[in-house]
């Protein structure tokens, strides 16, 4: 019954991306960047991926790139920081473009010093991008002091966008570690307090957009390296979801809209969409 | 024939009903079982309502983590003083040595283990979480040896120091280690003032605890907190002033004896087990799909690291000329290796003490609440080893 009920929803979303599949990403949009987790295996879906993005780059030439952490898989010795990340996304990094990392369970917590992951040493911090700031957390160890960090930053920041970036989703239909909820009732207020308006997670090996939860749209996108193939049980909450293959998001904002497609490995667009700018609340 | 209709059974009956409840309260309370009885219920409440649950463990956990939890480990520190004070029954040195290096190699043990994993495993995100694999659950090593040992044995003396002395140097390493300690002027003139009084208390011989924990107490807990030192630990301090009088039984003995002051410790007794039981509820409640990484290396280090590194010291201790207490059999060393790899409560107390909410505190705490197996792991050790009471009689051998 669940498995039929689960069919169901995937059936109902394939239509709604169907339909969303005719609008291509404003290419002229102000802020353009594509979002990648769970993704430093260093194994060739990985580079697939890469090259996927690439090809995504030319029809739409995001500036920059977010990667939600796990974005170094076991060891991370100098020559792996070449086979899983300057090696794939060499010719990304050759054409300039910026990698803004958050840390996840796999990462060393010293990566944050490596200069192509942009952290300025930083386990949290926050960058702009037009009318659109970043706030870049670390879930391994929400200590206070991060706490008051978040609450400072998201308090001061006059940004029409926010987004926060996380490696542990605290929205998540994945079967392996589903939702952080000890993180959830820690943060969830925080994010809807200063109007948040997208969060975007990892960890879950599978791609998935919830529904506005208190306003805020959550997308998990952990299979840009990694991949828990029918890793995801949709529920009521899940607005989108792909676990078939490797996925990346590529997102365009513009004035109060945000425009995002999510594509396979192959290129194939799993999900699109326009999110309204959530404004103060 | 005499038709009884309820009266006669009944008198024996009530009788029964009366004692049964008193007597499951103080086995509860004297095994200090409220604490497992809390993680019990926080473990089915994260996993049923976990949203209802965190809520409300994240709301109670300062309370309860900061103030409540110094009067257990108060009266933990005051079992264990008044065992080695002149009279008492761990007093003699020589119960010392070889559970000294037994405690030495069972925290290399556990830690070596623990980095070993971490690195292996390219997850060095979990490396503060050392203490929690290395703490010992003193109380649940105590009560295992008791199954196996039912009547007085040397075992019983040399797990306790070996496990006391194991907490006393994880707690040293982690106050020491910790970003947050600095130990300034303001918070080290309230913990002098702390012990000043609780000096003159000593001297004006007042037995009661209370003046000592109200006056200070507080003051101890002001300046460990303002040093970043886990206030938690602000009665440890004070113990040595509390009054008190030498424990000749074992130390988790809680016949009442005629010693005014166990009377007041009692009392205090009360306290520390209702924040116990609210520290298994705070901190226990983890989702069961927070396994991890994290989660199993705590219970190998714990089970495997740990009981390695004491043998393999106490080895070393005897080849550099330390002796094995009389009688005592190297197969009764491994069982009481085994019984410390319990680390249950004392790893919970680490887990909420060095980790913050996040990803590595649940996959840690679960590995905490796991390494009860130890216990099942130590009884059927000593029953393979016939140690205790599964020793066979001697016409069978």
């Amino acid at each position: 019954m669940r498995r039929f009920a689960a069919l169901a929803i995937a059936l109902a979303m394939s239509v709604s991306v169907a339909g969303a599949r005719q609008a291509p990403l404003p290419a002229d949009a102000p802020v353009r960047f594509a979002v990648i987790g769970d993704n430093g295996t260093g194994q060739p879906p990985q580079y697939d991926v890469a090259r996927q993005m690439l090809s995504a780059h030319a029809a739409f030439p995001f500036e920059f790139v977010v990667m939600l952490g796990d974005n170094m898989y076991g060891s991370q010795r100098p020559r792996d920081f070449f086979n899983k990340f300057e090696g794939p996304y060499g010719a990304l990094l050759r054409m300039n473009i910026l990698f803004y990392a958050a840390l996840g369970n796999h990462d060393e917590p010293s990566n944050r010093n490596y200069p192509g992951f942009n952290m300025g040493g930083q386990r949290y911090y926050s960058f702009a991008r037009g009318d659109v700031r970043f706030f870049v957390f670390d879930t391994n160890l929400m200590d206070p002091k991060q706490v008051d960090w978040i609450d400072g930053a998201l308090k001061q920041s006059l940004d029409q966008w926010k987004i926060a970036v996380f490696h542990h989703p605290i929205y998540s239909d994945g079967d392996r570690h589903g939702p952080d909820i000890a993180l959830r009732v820690l943060l969830e207020p925080i994010l809807v307090r200063y109007g948040v308006d997208v969060v975007f997670s990892g960890h879950e090996h599978v791609y998935e957009r919830i529904k506005p939860q208190k306003g805020i749209t959550y997308f998990v996108a952990g299979s840009s390296g990694q991949l828990r193939k029918g890793g995801l049980t949709p529920s009521g909450i899940t607005a989108a979801g792909f676990d078939q293959d490797q996925a990346f998001v590529v997102v365009a904002i513009d004035g109060d809209q945000m425009s995002f497609q999510a594509m396979s490995r192959t290129g194939t667009i799993v999900d699109a969409g326009v999110i309204a700018r959530r404004g103060e609340s | 024939m005499t038709q009884h209709i309820l009266p006669a059974p009944r008198v024996a009956t009530s009788r029964i009903d009366r004692r049964f409840p008193v007597r499951a309260i103080r086995f509860v309370l004297n095994r200090f079982l409220l604490l497992p009885i809390g993680a019990a219920i926080a473990l089915v409440w994260a996993n049923t309502e976990a949203e209802g649950y965190f809520r409300f463990a994240q709301a109670l956990a300062f309370p309860v983590n900061e103030i409540g939890m110094a009067f257990f480990l108060a009266l933990m520190t005051q079992e264990v003083f008044e065992a080695v004070m002149p009279g008492g029954a761990l007093h003699s040195w020589r119960y010392w040595s070889l559970p000294i290096a037994g405690a030495l190699g069972g925290l290399a043990g556990a830690a070596a283990t623990f980095f070993l994993i971490v690195n292996l495993r390219h997850e060095t995100v979990l490396s503060q979480a050392w203490p929690v694999a290395a703490a010992i659950d003193v109380a649940a090593g105590y009560f295992v040896l008791r199954l196996i040992y039912p009547h007085r044995n040397r075992a019983m003396p040399f797990l306790l120091v070996l496990a006391m002395v194991t907490d006393a140097l994880v707690v040293a390493l982690v106050v020491v280690a910790s970003p947050d300690f600095s130990p300034h002027a303001g918070g080290a003139a309230f913990l002098l003032a702390a012990l000043a009084i609780a000096a003159a208390l000593r001297h004006g011989k007042v037995q009661s605890f209370w003046p000592y924990l109200i006056g200070a107490g507080t003051l101890s807990w002001l300046g460990l907190y303002w040093m970043g030192i886990h206030p938690a630990l602000a009665l440890v301090p004070l113990v040595p002033m509390l009054p008190h009088d030498p424990r000749p039984r074992e130390v988790f003995d809680d016949r009442l004896d005629d010693q005014p002051v166990h009377y007041g410790e009692h009392e205090w007794n009360g306290i520390a087990q209702v924040a116990l039981f609210l520290f298994g509820l705070v901190n226990a409640g983890v989702i069961l799909k927070a396994y991890d990484t994290g989660t199993w290396t705590v219970i190998v280090a714990a089970l495997v690291g740990r009981p390695l590194g004491i043998m393999a010291f106490i080895g070393l201790a005897v080849v550099a000329g330390l002796h094995l207490p009389r009688r005592m059999r190297w197969g009764e060393l491994i069982v009481i290796a085994l019984a410390s790899s319990s680390g249950f409560t004392f790893a919970l107390f680490m887990a909420a003490a060095v980790l913050p909410i996040g990803a590595v505190a649940g996959q840690i705490t679960l590995g905490a609440l796991s390494t009860v197996a130890g216990a099942a792991v130590t009884i059927v050790a000593a029953w393979l080893l016939g140690a205790g009471r599964f020793a066979m009689p001697k016409g069978a051998r």
